[in-house]
């Protein structure tokens, strides 16, 4: 065994390196294996370093003692030389089996000792767990944080490829847990989620103020309408409201608006909204385009239809204007009020997820709307 | 959905290795990782690579539906994308001939493209724009069923190393100027064109491969080609007026490849080579030849078998032989020469470095059998030689056999390997 301090080398022993990796540990290697990695290579030849446990090469930080002992396990079958490929692929199919946080340190470790063919034979393994797998389970798997909202998960961006029946099933799904959340951090008077507290206050005030046409509030409340229903519409895409759109089209402009989800929503999607080429309309459904009335999807006439149909009962009820909505509550016409929905209200999900907002909110909005109609009824502006 | 305590395993990995890693997904889950997290959410957007093909949108039976699906993916990836794209391929039998993909091409042309591959389907050949010439870094081109009209102002690829057409409609002279105009091209590969007469002329050009009907090839300036592979076609009124032609077709085609190392010809390749006068003052050598392969070569073609002969004997070093026999059972009208053998193959031949020799649909014919023994006397280091009868013939196998076992062998470690059926392959 070499001295400390003299590595001796005599033909029939092998000469050693020694490796610190970051934590301070030093490790005896023998000289060949070592040298497969060309960052070791380099440090031996070009600094002379790694012939004495006092001269150590360290290792980047990334390369803890135990992934430091998988690359040399791996080195140690490369370079030798008498292996088939055939050996050595079956070698490499056992070698990457371990678990994906490990299998990430190796990736990084193999990176930063610049050894190209195991992160070739990393990647490819990370790759194929990451191939056919749904988001969630990718997530899961790599312990991801979820942390993009609900609207940039629904842009086209991250669904382009989906059946259309899936994507909507997806955005109505996405749609109730949004709510749900929603109605969790209200409970939780959330002051951050401004996104719910804005609309149930700006809402009831909206409301209460857009009978009087007040430039400012209506113009909220009807972009707040608009940013719903937009959205709603980037949901089902289907053009199933005509009426409703015509309507809407003749509304404001949105460009003065200081409602924050328009904002968000523009920009979450910078680029998309920059860019228009001169086909028609059809081939890019620009979801986010502020021309609602001319959205049409990839969908064929007949699968159209067919979601037409689906969709326009709620659709009818999420985009219906508030004061309609009260006005037709209020009026006490039995056939326009959702009783069935929301009258159930706290807990059901009946599939459609509008019903939650009005569940929670037609309640107390009776309550509050009294209130507010005694105290500013007078006022004429606000 | 995830644990929040655990850290995020794979999002802090260098760039380049989340890079390489999206490149090995297929586009349609490397897209859909832009919905995973914050981080994830424009990574793919980055992305150098990007193959398009059948599975990038659902099947269904609705053709026009999944073009329709298609076409809006592509083009919505390609509007998304960051940064230069340096290859794409696209390679579907959805799309043919696609208003978007002239526009896409367009796109490309401002992305610094250097790798094109265009596999389109059947039907209507899609006509390639002429943005595509203005692609002035492309190192790799790949079309097939396209239509290729060059400008008469394009010059060439300047940066072009490999190219490849493949049921391409272009005009023969566009096809010249264009190899000539390509000064690195590396790679060249041409198959089913018809009756193409081509003057290669390609001072960097180190693998060829053409596969079709070809009237005239001459590798007119080729010094450093390593390898070749040439599948020829032809019909009867070709070979008419091939015959009719006094140049050495052999001389065209291998007269100016020195470097060469491996040969491989099929189909009516050998029957080419043989056309035309050979001057036999002549003598190249191929010292780096290692590899030939000649496939259907008829055995009852004199001339044939002088190319043969005159190829291995002008190869000092190859190494290893593969002869296949012309299947079709062609009747010999006249006696064959036996005697060509005994007088004008020199005897003094031997093969330093033939290790082995692989023979398949040998029907027995003499001249098979003169070859064979000549190769087995001429042999020093042979190892293996085997021999596969062609599946027509059944009642010469035992004489094959027979006239085998007598051959005297120069090799003491020869092996011969008799293979009745062909699908018994030694190892």
């Amino acid at each position: 065994m070499p001295e400390a301090g003299l590595a001796v080398v005599k033909p029939e022993m092998k000469s050693y390196i020694w490796l610190q990796t970051a934590d301070g540990s030093v490790q005896q290697v023998e000289e060949e294996v070592a040298m497969f990695c060309p960052m070791i290579c380099r440090e031996i030849i070009q600094a002379g370093m790694g012939s004495s446990k006092n001269h150590a090469i360290s290792l980047p930080q990334r390369v803890n003692p135990a992934i430091l002992g998988l690359i040399l396990d791996y080195c140690r079958f490369h370079q030798a030389t008498g292996h088939s490929n055939k050996e050595r692929k079956s070698f490499d199919e056992k070698f990457i089996r371990m678990d994906t946080k490990r299998l990430c340190e190796l990736t990084s470790a193999a990176d930063s000792l610049q050894l190209k063919p195991l992160v070739d034979l990393t990647s490819r393994a990370l790759a194929r767990i990451i191939e056919g797998k749904t988001p969630e389970e990718i997530r899961e798997t790599f312990h991801l944080p979820d942390d993009l909202t609900e609207e940039e998960k629904l842009e086209p961006l991250g669904n382009i490829t989906d059946d259309p029946r899936i994507r909507l099933l997806n955005r109505l799904y996405a749609r109730k847990r949004r709510e749900l959340r929603e109605r969790e951090k209200l409970k939780n008077v959330d002051v951050e989620d401004e996104r719910a507290d804005n609309r149930s206050v700006e809402d009831l005030l909206s409301f209460i103020n857009g009978e009087d046409g007040d430039s400012k509030g209506g113009r909220n409340s009807k972009n707040k309408k608009k940013n719903r229903r937009r959205k709603e519409q980037a949901k089902y895409s289907s053009s199933n409201n005509p009426n409703e759109n015509q309507k809407k089209e003749s509304d404001t402009l949105p460009s003065v608006s200081p409602n924050d989800e328009v904002n968000d929503i523009l920009a979450a999607s910078p680029i998309k909204t920059s860019n228009f080429q001169d086909c028609s309309a059809v081939t890019f459904s620009p979801k986010l385009d502020f021309d609602d009335a001319d959205i049409d999807d990839d969908l064929d006439p007949a699968m159209k239809e067919e979601l037409d149909r689906e969709v326009e009962d709620f659709a009818r009820r999420l985009n219906s204007d508030w004061p309609e909505r009260m006005q037709e509550i209020l009026s006490l016409d039995p056939k326009k009020r959702p009783v069935p929905l929301s009258m159930n209200g706290h807990g059901t999900s009946c599939g459609y997820s509008g019903s939650f907002l009005h569940s929670f909110f037609l309640p107390s909005f009776f309550l509050f709307w009294f209130l507010m109609s005694i105290c500013f009824g007078y006022s004429a502006s606000w | 959905m995830g644990d929040v305590e655990d850290p995020d395993l794979i999002s802090d990995l260098p760039q380049s290795i989340l890079e390489s890693i999206l490149t090995r997904l297929p586009i349609r889950d490397a897209v859909r990782t832009s919905i995973l997290s914050s981080k994830w959410r424009y990574r793919w957007t980055t992305l150098t690579h990007l193959v398009f093909d059948d599975k990038c949108v659902r099947m269904c039976s609705d053709r026009p539906v999944v073009e329709n699906c298609m076409v809006n993916f592509i083009t919505r990836a390609l509007f998304l994308h960051q940064g230069p794209i340096h290859k794409f391929q696209l390679s579907t039998s959805y799309l043919q001939c696609c208003p978007d993909i002239d526009q896409w091409i367009l796109f490309l042309s401002r992305s610094d493209i250097k790798e094109l591959v265009l596999e389109l389907g059947e039907g209507e050949w899609f006509r390639v724009p002429s943005c595509l010439f203005n692609c002035k870094k492309l190192t790799c081109l790949e079309l097939f069923r396209c239509e290729f009209d060059p400008p008469p102002t394009f010059k060439g690829f300047l940066c072009l190393r490999s190219l490849s057409l493949h049921q391409v409609l272009v005009a023969p002279e566009a096809i010249e100027s264009l190899i000539s105009g390509c000064p690195l091209l590396e790679s060249l590969a041409l198959s089913y064109f018809d009756s193409l007469a081509l003057n290669i002329h390609a001072p960097n050009l180190k693998y060829l491969c053409l596969e079709g009907e070809f009237t005239d090839i001459c590798l007119e300036h080729t010094p450093l080609l390593v390898a070749m592979s040439v599948a020829m076609y032809m019909n009867d009124e070709m070979a008419e007026c091939l015959e009719q032609s006094s140049k050495c077709n052999f001389i065209k085609f291998l007269g100016g490849v020195p470097l060469l190392e491996r040969l491989a010809g099929h189909i009516y390749f050998t029957k080419y080579l043989s056309i035309g006068d050979y001057p036999g003052s002549l003598a190249i050598t191929y010292s780096h030849l290692k590899i030939i392969e000649l496939y259907q070569v008829s055995f009852e073609d004199m001339k044939e078998i002088r190319v043969v002969l005159r190829l291995i004997m002008n190869s000092p070093n190859f190494k290893e032989l593969r002869i296949s026999g012309s299947s079709t059972a062609v009747t010999s009208v006249e006696a064959p020469n036996l005697e060509f053998w005994a007088k004008e193959c020199p005897k003094d031949c031997t093969f330093k470095q033939l290790k082995v020799v692989k023979m398949t649909d040998m029907s027995g014919v003499p001249h098979e059998m003169e070859f064979m023994k000549f190769l087995l006397a001429n042999s020093p280091v042979l190892e293996t030689m085997s021999i596969t009868p062609c599946v027509y013939v059944m009642d010469g196998r035992l004489n094959m056999l027979i006239q085998l076992v007598r051959f005297r062998r120069a090799s003491a470690e020869a092996e011969i390997i008799f293979l009745p059926d062909e699908t018994l392959c030694i190892p």
